[in-house]
């Protein structure tokens, strides 16, 4: 099979799935105990319009709730197709508009949490199969069921109190505004996604260690003359964003670490028995080359399929995370919508969640059908 | 114990004991004697033993590989020091929750002292107290006030307070929370205040009094000295950490346990069908598992928790239950008939391809094709129907096999829908109150209906099945031998007796429905959704098992006797499946744990107030980093190490399992 076919293949299999989401959103939609129409009008449901209905009326009307329950799955799905999304009545605007704001800040996580996250259990996992059945392979399985087994909002909370309370250098700007209420601001940031002595404009993607290389620099607060007045480089954003981002990512990376070093200790360790790790040895090629030439290079291609759930993972680990470093994602928004009972809100989480999950898995199904030619065969 | 269990047992014993009986006087009417029986005790005998010695033997075999990890040693150890911590909670614990109304039993009352002491202080042991000086003046109470701890829960299950021993009086404040001097109570002996005038003049109706207590009675032997009480701490409103984390162990087990047990059987349920049957089913199935990956575990969750907000019980209509208990006898019957039919022909399972082995049904379908035109071969539908004449083959076998079946099927949830209007209505809601008349009438008419089930399933089996008579009683009794009682520990005899007593009981009920779950409350929501959310994996792993094992050679062999699909998936299928089964559910426990308590963390878990892991880490979040760092820190803890528990445990049950290390 072609990669060109491969690749049409997939995007077609992924249509009954997205299809069978936005189905299962809907019937969740429709069992949660929220009326949309009267959510929507709050205290002014009984106001008379102009045509002669009530607020509430109309709203049914316009929402479509008085029709029978097939059509309205019609009427969800053709808005969803021309971008109407619904108006969430928690955030009072429109839902996707909402989502478009809070997914890049959700991603940027993901990925960065990722990218810290990999190297550590990939590196963690060779040394652990290298060394077998040694002392550092039963500490580091040890450390790896730990880390599954941490919970991810205790880990966050924890990281918060060592880095902002016990390390760093202070800036004394920043301690100057004790960010959680009831304490003596922190040396590092542990909350929020930025310093809030400045306003990030908003005029860029979304994702903010890009962003801050594009958009202009602002002016930063100085509460020792109550002005603002100090200016800002490009870099002094990028450092602001990424101390921000630190924590939040470096706690998905723990949490992920320990999955990724078993399945990368397996699996090398399956590499390692077979004949052309044997041949190589055989020709006298010095271990080290044996194992980071030979070994690694195989061994890390089922790896590739776990990234794809690794994803996954993380934007579930961010509704935790986004909930104590308050940022304002997607996981956040999931737990307001569901709290408040944001009907519109939860359909529409649901759904992109799904599909950003659905992208990537093929994303890394594509790359895993570069590496490894057989994959495309089946 | 539950009054409920207690009746079940003690029904169940009268039943199994009246049948045997029953039985007994059967076979000496037949002149068959007790004795007559013996080889063939001996033999029921035999096997159990022979079958609970094989098991031992493996769990000794396993264990001696399972000892060689630490880890899961380590592990193993954790879960027992959790499991036991969670049931001796009410001795080891220093306070109790408070049980309320709602008879929660892991809620406890907020109290007023707003103070959070860090573990190990000194203040643990103060207490306050308030004193109600309206009543004095007015009504005449004694001034001499005893010093009492809050109502803390007796053995006997009621509130009390227990008399304190004074030390010495810490701090007096009247009803606003200014202070007062100390003077105006006097220390009269150790275990009373006296309440001078000058606390009878000061402004308000009440003072509270603090004062440092002996705590000799609170004393716990395995607590340092001098640090009878919260060693972890107090929490916000003043209660005793330690204590809280205790009683949590028990909400964060059960949830762990119930969750991952139901998840494990409904996944395995779907996994089987899915793998077993393949084609369109299997199809269906796996896109719908796809679906519910595609969303974060999490959000999903949390997604059927808002769906869930409205159900407050899960009940079943009373119909619809009595009819499922008849169903499952009535299929049991059948099952019993048809092993017997083993002895003039083959298999149990006719060639349907031969017509007269066609039951009525059957006929009537081929019949009905014959009439569509289906015998020529030109025609379209009879190309379709060759072209898949295995998979043609299998649906009338399966129409032709259970076609009356289905039929009492049909008509009995027809029966069932109208049923209400047999049963008698009653609407008091005390279940004792049923008149006799009433209770008689619906154990007639069930009865009625178990004998009308077996009745059709033997007729359809004679008429339909071409079997003789004489052979469905002479094997209905074989079946039933009473000289061998080993005979009865057969799971679905067990199985039999329970829906029979459970039928007794739900014709005792005066409510039109069954409550499945009487109180649905928020853990029960979590529980649930975590259930809804977790399926998928364990399908997914089970229908790769079972595509696996379904290529073996003993399926086959097991196909071509003729046994059921049922009896193939959960006899010979499902057996083999369990290893990688028993490892997931190990493994589930601790990530449900973790789940329930993010859950809880985020608000949407469990009732405020209660003792859960999830919901301390999220009340001492206010304080966190720098207030009160132990209200966060301990439950986090007791959340990492029971999770990592079970964790280690279902490593080394891997290792167990791994055929590599079998010997």
């Amino acid at each position: 099979m072609k990669l060109q076919e491969f690749i049409v293949r997939r995007l077609i299999l992924l249509i009954p799935v997205i299809w069978g989401v936005s189905v299962f959103t809907f019937a969740i939609a429709q069992v949660i105990p929220a009326d949309p129409a009267a959510a929507l009008c709050g205290e002014k449901c009984g106001v008379m319009g102009s045509n002669g209905l009530t607020a509430y009326e109309s709203n049914v009307i316009r929402l479509g709730l008085d029709k029978p329950i097939v059509e309205q799955y019609w009427i969800y799905v053709t808005n969803l197709l021309q971008g109407d999304w619904g108006e969430s009545v928690t955030f009072h605007r429109p839902v996707i508009e909402k989502l478009r704001d809070a997914a890049p800040i959700t991603l940027e996580m993901s990925f960065l949490s990722l990218a810290m996250g990999f190297p550590m259990g990939i590196s963690l996992g060779i040394l652990s199969a290298v060394w077998q059945d040694k002392l550092f392979d039963q500490v580091s399985r040890f450390v790896a069921i730990a880390f599954v087994s941490l919970p991810i909002f205790w880990l966050a909370m924890m990281f918060q109190y060592i880095f902002g309370t016990q390390v760093g250098i202070c800036d004394p700007i920043t301690q100057a505004l004790p960010l959680i209420p009831d304490t003596v601001g922190g040396c590092f940031p542990i909350y929020g996604r930025h310093d809030p002595t400045y306003t990030f404009p908003d005029t860029g993607t979304g994702f903010h260690l890009i962003d801050s290389w594009i958009v202009e620099e602002p002016t930063k607060y100085n509460p020792q003359t109550n002005q603002y007045e100090v200016s800002m480089s490009h870099w002094d954003m990028f450092a602001d964003t990424f101390k921000h981002l630190f924590l939040p990512c470096f706690t998905l990376a723990v949490a992920s670490t320990g999955g990724l070093l078993r399945y990368m200790r397996a699996s090398l360790l399956e590499v390692l028995n077979e004949d052309y790790v044997r041949t190589a040895r055989a020709k006298g090629i010095s271990e080290r080359r044996v194992i980071m030439v030979h070994a690694v290079r195989n061994a890390l291609v089922p790896i590739v399929t776990i990234l794809g759930f690794s994803i996954g993972g993380a934007i579930g680990g961010a509704v935790l995370t986004e909930t104590i470093f308050a940022f304002p994602g997607m996981g956040k928004t999931a737990v307001d919508a569901i709290v408040y009972l944001d009907f519109a809100m939860i359909m529409g989480v649901t759904l992109v969640t799904a599909i950003i999950f659905l992208l990537s898995n093929l994303l890394v199904d594509l790359s895993y059908a570069i590496v490894d030619p057989r994959v495309r065969l089946e | 114990m539950n009054s409920f269990l207690i009746n079940f047992i003690l029904y169940f014993l009268v039943l199994t004991l009246s049948i045997f009986c029953l039985g007994l006087l059967y076979d000496r009417k037949n002149g068959r004697t007790w004795n007559d029986g013996s080889e063939d005790r001996k033999e029921g005998l035999n096997r159990l033993i022979q079958s609970w010695s094989q098991r031992l033997q493996d769990i000794r075999k396993s264990w001696k590989i399972f000892r060689r990890s630490i880890l899961a040693l380590v592990g193993l150890f954790l879960i027992i020091a959790v499991s036991t911590i969670s049931i001796f909670a009410d001795d080891i614990a220093v306070e109790h929750p408070y049980r309320n109304l709602q008879d929660t039993e892991d809620l406890w009352w907020i109290d007023n002292e707003p103070k959070r002491l860090e573990p190990f202080s000194e203040g643990c042991d103060w207490h306050e107290q308030s004193i109600d000086l309206f009543k004095i003046k007015n009504k005449g109470y004694p001034r001499y006030v005893t010093a009492v701890s809050d109502p803390v829960l007796t053995k006997n299950g009621s509130l009390s307070p227990n008399n304190l021993e004074i030390i010495t009086l810490v701090s007096i404040e009247d009803d606003l929370g200014y202070e007062l001097n100390n003077s105006i109570l006097i220390v009269h002996n150790e275990t009373t205040f006296f309440v001078t005038d000058d606390a009878l003049n000061v402004s308000g109706s009440k003072i509270w009094v603090m004062y440092e207590f002996n705590n000799e009675g609170m004393h716990h032997s395995w607590l340092p000295d001098g640090y009878d009480v919260c060693i972890m701490g107090t929490t916000n409103s003043g209660q005793d950490l330690f204590s809280k984390i205790l009683y949590g162990s028990r909400i964060s087990l059960k949830i762990g346990i119930t969750v991952a047990f139901l998840t494990v059987a409904l996944g395995t349920v779907i996994g089987s069908i899915s793998g077993y049957y393949g084609g369109v089913i299997d199809e269906l199935i796996m896109r719908l598992t796809d679906v519910f990956f595609a969303v974060p575990g999490l959000i999903l969750a949390m997604a059927f928790v808002a769906a869930l907000q409205n159900t407050t019980s899960m009940s079943l209509p009373m119909s619809a239950i009595s009819f499922l208990l008849l169903l499952f006898i009535c299929m049991s019957f059948r099952n019993i008939i048809d092993e017997m039919y083993s002895g003039e022909k083959p298999s149990t399972y006719l060639d349907i391809r031969n017509e007269e082995n066609l039951s009525l049904f059957g006929k009537f379908i081929k019949k009905l094709g014959i009439s569509f035109g289906l015998k020529s071969k030109t025609h379209f539908l009879s190309k379709i129907i060759n072209s898949n004449y295995l998979y043609y083959q299998r649906v009338i076998r399966f129409l032709s096999n259970y076609s009356t079946s289905i039929t009492i099927i049909i008509f009995f949830t027809i029966l069932g829908t109208y049923w209400g209007g047999i049963w008698p209505q009653n609407n008091s809601n005390n279940i004792d109150e049923v008149g006799l008349d009433t209770q008689l009438t619906r154990a007639l008419v069930l009865v009625s209906m178990s004998v009308l089930f077996i009745l059709v399933t033997i007729f359809d089996k004679v008429y339909t099945n071409g079997i003789k008579k004489e052979v469905i009683f002479q094997r209905m009794s074989a079946s039933v031998n009473f000289t061998n009682p080993f005979r009865f520990l057969a799971f679905r005899t067990i199985m039999i007796f329970i829906s029979v007593i459970l039928l007794i009981f739900v014709s005792k009920t005066s409510e039109s429905d069954f409550s499945v779950i009487r109180d649905f409350d928020r853990l029960w929501k979590i529980q649930a959704a975590l259930i809804l959310t977790g399926w998928p994996g364990y399908a997914r792993l089970i229908r790769g098992q079972v595509l696996y094992i379904r290529e073996m050679t003993f399926v086959e062999a097991a196909k071509s006797v003729g046994a059921p699909d049922g009896r193939i998936m959960f006899r010979h299928i499902l057996p083999s499946a369990w290893a990688p089964l028993l490892v997931a559910f190990t493994l589930d426990i601790g990530g449900t744990i973790l789940s329930a308590s993010g859950l809880s963390f985020i608000g949407l878990g469990a009732e405020p107030g209660t003792a859960e892991w999830g919901i301390l880490v999220a009340d001492g979040r206010k304080f966190f980093p720098n207030t009160g760092w132990w209200l966060v820190t301990f439950p986090g803890l007791a959340i990492l190490v029971t999770t990592l528990g079970f964790n280690l445990l279902g490593d080394g049950l891997r290792d167990i399992v791994d055929p590599k290390n079998k010997r």
